[in-house]
């Protein structure tokens, strides 16, 4: 693979751990760490899934539409390697998806129809508390270097450390109260995608790039601006206005 | 995944108290079950109000009601700042000097009526905000986190049924969570948006509507959220829902 970018490595550690900052937003935290991911490790694909309060997986964050997809339909048929990660707590990896029919029946075709030929799975761990799974899919059979998997398990691991932190030390809550925060965070992110794709007669997808580009320039959180798009206190011309260098009203 | 989980039991529970009093599931039966399985007084279930603040739809006790009444007399206490903030509030003592300082007129007028504990989760999914379940406990302690995480399942299932009966749907004995959220994908809620666009209404009208129409058309949630994301369906205020 190629030589790792160690200043990219850095910093995106100290942004991992870095969730007791004002503008923390989770639904960005979860998106820049599969994208990091992405970036670092040298895979063609990531995604992330975290447990709600019932103890079931959903997926926060995917870096591409087609793995997302994937993902639910690990969840939906209840077979996959995230799944086997999540339950045992332990990392999963498969070399080449095309013979792993025998290990997951539905998961393996539909991973490899996706164009997917190489999994694994990170846990994400805190001691006894397992709170989701860090999944990494290659295009090509590949054998990710062990000392690939090693800054992918302590990149998630960081990132763990940084969601317990931000439930416990921000607002003294429960991790049940954050990841239900977490999850409503995410919803709100959805709806007001729709409200930007209907008003601009563009897909959710495109609506949420303006919302992120947007959230990134003026520095917002991504679900205050969701929020703001949704009450309406910031129009879908404005998020549109790319060569606005004012920042709106907070 | 993880099904026969916390879901299963407390709705498995619901049901059979249901069933029990020969009554369909209800408010009230989920109120009543969560008294039944949870180490609280009483229970209330209260919604965003239009005239006042809330509007209490679901009481178990005398002190449950006293409390959410006391709430909208004085315009100050945990079931308020629930519903304005969409947070969860957990009091494990109500007598402690920063409740005191945070309601100073509540907090001592609930102690009289014999309240100690309060833990009061918000029912919202998104922007979407239905109310909230409030547990009120006659002395103080925390709620253990295997029961906090129950709380939060009957604050959902009650959720469900808020949102079923403002969608007119009639809620069987089996799962509701056909028309449900917990396990909806992201295009139930674009198309949400979408809907409280097309409509001109808020985003808790545009999901009522969603989930009427898909109760109507004997359809799956997400089915009818997908063809509204890929614009084969629109709403129109001529739709009925």
């Amino acid at each position: 693979m190629e030589p790792m970018n160690e200043a990219l490595l850095v910093q995106t550690f100290v942004k991992l751990a870095d969730t007791l900052v004002d503008e923390f937003d989770i639904v960005e935290f979860l998106h820049i760490l599969v994208d990091r991911c992405v970036e670092l490790l040298d895979v063609s694909a990531a995604g992330l899934m975290l447990a709600d309060s019932y103890g079931r997986l959903q997926v926060m964050a995917s870096s591409t539409e087609n793995l997302r997809l994937l993902e639910l339909f690990q969840l939906q048929n209840d077979d996959g390697p995230c799944l086997d990660c999540y339950r045992t707590g332990q990392a999963v990896a498969h070399p080449d998806l095309a013979v792993a029919k025998d290990r997951w029946p539905r998961f393996a075709p539909a991973a490899t129809k996706a164009g997917f030929r190489t999994v694994h799975a990170l846990p994400m761990r805190l001691r006894t508390q397992i709170i989701g799974a860090c999944n990494l899919f290659h295009t090509n059979p590949h054998q990710l270097a062990l000392s690939v998997t090693q800054i992918g398990q302590a990149m998630a691991d960081v990132a763990t450390i940084g969601l317990i932190q931000e439930r416990s030390l921000r607002h003294h809550e429960t991790l049940i109260d954050q990841l239900q925060t977490a999850l409503n965070n995410r919803i709100i992110v959805e709806q007001a995608k729709g409200v930007l794709a209907e008003r601009r007669s563009i897909t959710p997808a495109e609506a949420f790039d303006l919302l992120r580009a947007y959230a990134r320039r003026h520095h917002h959180r991504l679900t205050d601006l969701a929020t703001h798009v949704i009450d309406g206190s910031i129009t879908a011309t404005e998020l549109l206005n790319t060569t606005s260098t004012s920042p709106p009203p907070a | 995944m993880t099904r026969g989980s916390r879901l299963d039991q407390v709705w498995g529970a619901i049901t059979a108290h249901a069933a029990a009093r020969g009554v369909p599931v209800s408010l009230h039966v989920l109120c009543e079950t969560a008294i039944a399985r949870l180490p609280v007084t009483g229970v209330a279930v209260a919604i965003p109000g239009g005239f006042l603040a809330s509007e209490l739809i679901c009481v178990t006790d005398p002190l449950s009601r006293r409390l959410e009444e006391l709430q909208l007399t004085i315009g100050e206490g945990p079931t308020l700042e629930a519903l304005a903030a969409s947070l969860s509030i957990l009091v494990e003592d109500l007598d402690a000097p920063e409740y005191h300082k945070r309601w100073p007129l509540f907090a001592p007028q609930a102690i009289d009526a014999g309240a100690r504990a309060i833990f009061v989760m918000p029912l919202r999914i998104g922007a979407v905000r239905g109310g909230v379940f409030a547990l009120y406990v006659n002395r103080s302690g925390r709620l253990p986190a295997n029961d906090l995480a129950e709380a939060w399942v009957f604050a959902q299932f009650a959720l469900e049924l808020v949102l079923n009966e403002r969608s007119r749907i009639i809620t069987q004995d089996g799962y509701p969570l056909a028309y449900g959220h917990f396990e909806t994908p992201p295009e139930v809620h674009q198309a949400t948006g979408m809907i409280s666009v097309q409509l001109g209404v808020t985003m808790g009208e545009a999901f009522a509507r969603l989930r009427a129409r898909a109760f109507a058309d004997d359809l799956p949630l997400s089915e009818l959220a997908t063809d509204v994301v890929t614009r084969r369906i629109r709403f129109t205020h001529g739709d009925t829902g």
